[in-house]
């Protein structure tokens, strides 16, 4: 009579919420018959020695518990199943099985109340039936929470084939070249394996949106499509990662880690240009619009020095130096780049500095010897740490000449040369420091025709060589 | 006898108790562990190679050094960065009838206000400020602006509390103290954490800059302005010996009674400072001659002004320049006395700011250009903020009540996005209702613009890993380059 007014009024197709509430219970609560259920096994089986005998009298309350919190768990495991979200095929099975469980469970606790110190076939193959379609339901309980592929995907090849499963795929070996890589292979579907398809697979459906193959990807969820080729504005995968990360649409959700800046270019570029399944990046970007961010998000740009790898310094030329009155400090946690600061000592630089320096060629990035009496033949030496990003000469008597020698610092971004005697050497110098981006030049021997031409040749340079005034009151 | 009572030895206690043992039982296994541990007061090198315990920058900094330039008792940011036109087309009516009015300290809530001040664009950016500022407004392009800034707290003391330690309650240590304990200070003879206290300490007092429970090594320095920055520099000592002597017999006494009481901060604490300020007596001195000062340079900061609040200032903020050369890590400039209170005016709104915008603006832009110049400012942050801000409505009729739900403040310098506006207030600048920064924002912007990421700097104190943050915070990205 319910049954059939509940149907009626559309009560399976949009369950109230304070039944999905309690769905959400049964990942916890279909525990409880597992525990009961073996503890009840183990006793049944213990209880055959003699010195076990003394629980035969509780072992009918140990099958009791385990039929009740079984009815509890699939009471609520329906209520979930209602959401929908979880691979048809393999719910329906979990669903019956899991009925089996409750009744075999019942069946063993109304014979062992009636019948508590007989043990005959019949009740043990009770046991046998309860016991196996509990270990068959978790599995596949466990299959539509975590996908099917969860529990062998690290298995040994043998026990996967005897699952049927072909052997583990070789994960796609790390792209060492731009050229060789794909845009799906190694971009996209490195992307949403990281960070979308824990929720969005074969086994889960979080909105009925599988994202682990591009033609799912492409298929779209619930509310269709969500991926337009050519179309961003369209796209809804592209709204959601890029929405406000308070907002409820956001995705990935719940506080996942999201996309970084650089995937969400990549994505965009992708869309933007047709979403194609296969292809070169560097064949389908002819403009090269995303080709420098795919270089730094694949870690290619050996050109950028922090895309390096550096070894640890050797301690004893860090004591040494600090003794000599460098500050060394090391600038980053998780890399050994230095920062060696000469500007606070009390002497002048002299050559067997420099000597001990060049031990820390491949850490050294940042460099001070501002006012530390450096000379034109020391920038030989200086000029061979080429890692260097920033390099700090201020108030030294330093010329045209010697600067040349800085040419090969092409990693150098900021240059300190205020306070010195350079002039148009600079012109000659300069446009060899590829990456430099900062130069300062107050109070050097630089006029304003040399500072324009200068910037003339190297547009996207910032000079400084002047001080600006105060304003008249 | 009772005379000498505090020099008894007392029962160790269990901690002492277990910080000598640890050195017996643990010592195997824990040699190399503990010789790279921050024995309390000698803060760890940046530990050069391997990855335990290290304490230094978490990724690449964009600061070495940080400016704070304190604006003491909450500047009006409708009369400075946040124009509002609204104010002057409803002045004089009641302001609630427009919006809600929250509690005010002084419960007297006037008319709507109209800022006495023009405001002008500036910059390629093109930045509103108004007249109070015409030396600032030449920086604009360098500087980002946050109108947004929000505090927890309507009253001077627990806000400054706030602003310098991330807590209202007394007791917390200082921003600054962190960020030299996470970073360590460069310069062997001068504190890495220097106060520069141009007149006025802050309500709240020295806590505002005090070390917490971090080693006492981290506290801020208090250096005045004048012949004698720091009180007894110079020695009274006849003999030059004799203090070498002192100082020797002292470091004597105290290493005994280390050796009674086991790794004690305060005692370790105390040798470092008696050495520190050994030096410093060389240093100081040294610091606070500004004859090698170019005419034109000391012309920048104002130092030839007529107003003796102006100069005052102006060689703060060249001493201040003067620290980041010699690697202080952290520098704090406090407001000077211009005689009509802090930037708190009450009462006489247009005198007061007036006078304290005079002593403060040209000095100020002076700092930010000859930073620019020397290559300085692509390292240093320079940090201007007060409190909190202050009401849109008169306290009395010429006057302004404190306002903690919405303040203006700036940024220029390292890892900064000049020509920025962040942040916005409703049409009165009363509130914020878009992109609101909190003080724990602002602490995790400024951590990060050193390299520290907030959430990982801790201190375990009172069994928790405590952090300037709390479990607040998240970096404005938006005013970063």
């Amino acid at each position: 009579m319910e049954l059939t007014f509940f149907l009626a009024n559309g009560f399976l197709d949009n369950p109230p919420d304070f039944l999905k509430f309690l769905g959400r219970f049964h990942p916890l609560v279909v525990h409880l018959p597992i525990g009961f259920l073996l503890l009840a096994v183990i006793a049944q089986l213990a209880t055959r020695k003699i010195k076990f005998h003394p629980l035969r009298p509780f072992l009918k309350y140990l099958w009791g518990l385990g039929a009740i919190s079984a009815a509890l768990a699939v009471l609520f495991g329906y209520l979930l199943s209602l959401l929908g979200d979880y691979d048809a095929n393999t719910l329906f099975w979990h669903k019956w099985s899991g009925g089996a469980v409750l009744i075999f469970s019942a069946a063993c606790y109304f014979i062992s109340k009636r019948r508590p110190d007989t043990s005959d076939i019949s009740k043990w193959a009770l046991i046998i039936l309860a016991t196996g379609t509990m270990i068959y339901t978790g599995h596949l309980g466990g299959n539509l929470t975590h996908g099917q592929t969860y529990l062998l995907e690290y298995a040994p090849n043998p026990v996967r084939s005897m699952a049927g499963l072909p052997p583990k795929t070789e994960p796609r070996p790390k792209v060492t070249v731009l050229d060789s890589a794909e845009v799906y292979l190694d971009l996209i579907s490195l992307m949403m394996h990281s960070k979308c398809t824990s929720c969005h697979n074969d086994g889960k459906k979080k909105g009925d949106l599988v994202l682990t193959s591009y033609s799912n990807m492409l298929r779209g969820g619930e509310n269709g499509e969500v991926i337009i080729p050519g179309d961003i504005e369209a796209s809804e995968l592209f709204r959601r990662i890029t929405l406000p990360e308070e907002h409820d649409d956001f995705m990935p959700s719940e506080g996942k880690r999201p996309l970084t800046e650089q995937e969400v270019a990549i994505i965009e570029w992708w869309i933007a240009s047709g979403a194609p399944s296969e292809g070169r990046v560097t064949e389908l970007d002819s403009e090269k619009k995303i080709i420098p961010v795919v270089n730094n998000y694949l870690g290619l740009d050996k050109n950028d020095i922090f895309n390096k790898e550096i070894p640890p310094p050797d301690i004893s030329i860090i004591d040494s130096l600090r003794n000599q009155g460098f500050i060394i400090n090391r600038l980053m946690k998780d890399n050994y780049f230095l920062d060696a600061n000469f500007s606070l000592s009390e002497r002048e630089l002299i050559d067997s500095d420099l000597i001990l320096l060049q031990n820390l060629k491949e850490q050294l990035i940042w460099l001070d010897l501002s006012n530390s009496g450096v000379k034109d033949e020391h920038l030989e030496k200086i000029g061979q740490l080429e890692n260097l990003v920033k390099l700090d000469l201020n108030g030294n008597d330093i010329s045209d000449n010697g600067i040349q020698q800085l040419e090969k610092l092409t990693n150098l971004e900021s240059l300190n040369l205020y306070q010195t005697n350079v002039s148009d050497g600079l012109l000659r110098v300069i446009p060899k420091l590829t990456r430099l981006q900062r130069v300062y030049l107050w109070k050097t021997k630089i006029n304003d025709s040399i500072a324009l031409r200068l910037q003339e040749e190297n547009k996207s340079l910032k000079i400084n060589y002047n001080r600006e005034e105060p304003i008249d009151q | 006898m009772s005379k000498y009572h505090n020099f008894m030895r007392r029962p160790l206690s269990r901690r002492e108790m277990l910080g000598i043992c640890k050195g017996g039982f643990g010592a195997l296994a824990f040699t190399s562990l503990f010789g790279a541990l921050p024995l309390s007061c000698d803060r760890p090198k940046n530990i050069i190679a391997g990855n335990d315990l290290y304490l230094g920058p978490h990724y690449l900094p964009k600061a070495k050094n940080v400016i704070f330039l304190y604006m003491d008792g909450g500047v009006s940011q409708v009369d400075s960065f946040d124009p509002k036109p609204r104010l002057t087309k409803e002045n004089g009516e009641d302001p609630r009838k427009k919006f809600k009015v929250d509690a005010t300290q002084f419960d007297n809530v006037g008319t709507i206000l109209k800022s006495p001040w023009e405001f002008k664009q500036y910059g390629e950016c093109g930045m509103p400020v108004s007249e109070l500022f015409p030396h600032i407004a030449t920086c604009v392009d360098d500087i980002a602006l946050i109108r947004s800034l929000t505090s927890k707290f309507p009253e001077h003391t627990n806000a400054n509390y706030f602003l310098h330690t991330g807590s209202g309650i007394q007791g917390r240590p200082s921003m600054g103290s962190w960020m030299t304990y996470g970073l360590g200070s460069e310069n062997k003879n001068i504190p890495g954490y220097v106060v520069l206290d141009g007149g006025l300490i802050p309500p709240g007092g020295l806590d505002n800059f005090k070390n917490g429970f971090l080693p006492a090594s981290y506290q801020a320095s208090i250096l005045k302005a004048g012949a004698e920055p720091v009180a007894n520099i110079t020695p009274r000592e006849g003999i030059a010996n004799l203090q070498e002597e002192k100082l020797r017999f002292i470091k004597k006494m105290d290493n005994s009674l280390m050796g009674k009481m086991g790794e004690v901060d305060a005692v370790e604490s105390a040798i470092s400072n008696y050495e520190l300020a050994y030096k410093m007596q060389s240093s100081i001195p040294e610091l606070s001659e500004f004859s090698k000062e170019s005419k034109a340079t000391k012309k920048l900061y104002g130092m030839d002004s007529d107003d003796p609040h102006t100069r005052g200032y102006a060689a703060q903020c060249l001493l201040a320049r003067r620290l980041v050369e010699r690697g202080v890590r952290f520098i704090e400039l406090t407001c000077p006395n211009v005689g009509a209170d802090r930037w708190d005016q009450h009462n006489n709104l247009k005198e007061g700011h007036e006078a304290n915008a005079h002593a403060v603006d040209q000095p100020i832009s002076g700092l930010l250009k000859d930073l620019k110049s020397r290559g300085m400012l692509e390292e240093t942050l320079v940090v201007w903020t007060g409190e909190f801000g202050r009401t849109p409505f008169a306290q009395g009729t010429n006057g302004r009540d404190h306002n903690p739900s919405a303040a203006s403040m700036w940024m220029a310098g390292a890892g900064i996005k000049g020509g920025t506006i962040f942040g916005r207030t409703d049409d009165y600048g009363y509130r914020v209702i878009e992109n609101e920064v909190t003080v724990h924002d602002l602490h995790a912007t400024i951590m990060h613009l050193l390299g520290i990421n907030h959430e990982l700097l801790t201190f375990r104190f009172g069994g928790r890993d405590i952090r300037l943050t709390d479990v607040h915070g998240h970096v404005v990205k938006n005013i970063l380059a």
